[in-house]
């Protein structure tokens, strides 16, 4: 499935919705959507991420840049990623840095 | 399998793992092998694009290809950009694994990936040629 990454801004709140697939040719995008958030200074980064079928290292990298990017102190919060993904989320130790649920209560 | 030949382009990362999906399909991996093979492909690929070709200022090609035996599905990527070892690069160990994000290096985390999602990874360079050879181990059938 094509990457989609989708901006919404609520209450200083950015939300992101990912789908498809995630990996080096569409990390560009997923950077550029987090730019685009990170100059409207978010006090949080949510990330839904229930359709997300495949994530790559380079889409990890991009997690890295928000974070560098936004500032430790923006927290940001992985909703519905399940499987596979949630795995390497995992594996690479993302899950000591980010808050990972399976639902959001405004998302 | 069928072997394919793509252009080292990131536009071809989407061609190979479907060619990946349907080998891991006919292998008859379980989900979670069946992805860490996509996954550990996916990534040598865009090392061999980033690494061996574009950095380098090169274009060729990627040739891919997937061979089953009764206890493995092996994959081989070979190109012909610079030579590049992948696991030259130093993966992260598990003190950087539990750093915070904004102090996390963004290197190596794709070739831990690929030794975290495959049985079995080896490099060779030989005749001009870049050879990732990547190995899961099939589930055991039992006749019964």
């Amino acid at each position: 499935m094509a990457f989609d990454a989708q901006l919404a801004m609520t209450d200083s709140i950015a939300k992101i919705t990912l789908t498809g697939s995630l990996d080096a040719s569409s990390a560009p995008r997923f950077k550029e959507v987090i730019e685009q958030a990170a100059v409207q200074s978010p006090t949080r980064l949510v990330l839904l991420m229930k359709d997300l079928e495949f994530l790559a290292s380079a889409g990890l990298r991009v997690l890295i840049f928000a974070k560098q990017k936004m500032g430790a102190k923006v927290d940001i919060y992985v909703i519905g990623s399940q499987g596979p993904v949630l795995g390497t989320l995992e594996m690479s130790g993302f899950h000591h840095s980010v808050y990972i649920q399976d639902t959001y209560a405004d998302a | 399998m069928k072997p394919i030949c793509l252009p080292a382009t990131l536009d071809s990362l989407d061609e190979i793992g479907k060619y990946v999906v349907a080998a891991t399909t006919e292998a008859g991996l379980d989900t979670k092998a069946a992805y860490g093979m996509r996954l550990a492909v996916d990534e040598i690929a865009t090392n061999i694009i980033t690494h061996g070709y574009e950095e380098a200022g090169r274009s060729g090609e990627i040739n891919l290809s997937g061979v089953l035996s009764d206890s493995s599905l092996t994959m081989v990527l070979e190109d012909t950009g610079i030579p590049f070892d992948p696991r030259s690069q130093a993966a992260p160990d598990e003190d950087d694994l539990c750093l915070p994000l904004e102090e996390r290096s963004i290197g190596g985390l794709g070739i831990f990936l690929v030794l975290k999602g495959v049985d079995d990874f080896s490099y060779e360079y030989t005749d001009g040629r870049n050879r990732n050879i990547l190995v899961a181990n099939r589930p055991l059938v039992t006749n019964t």
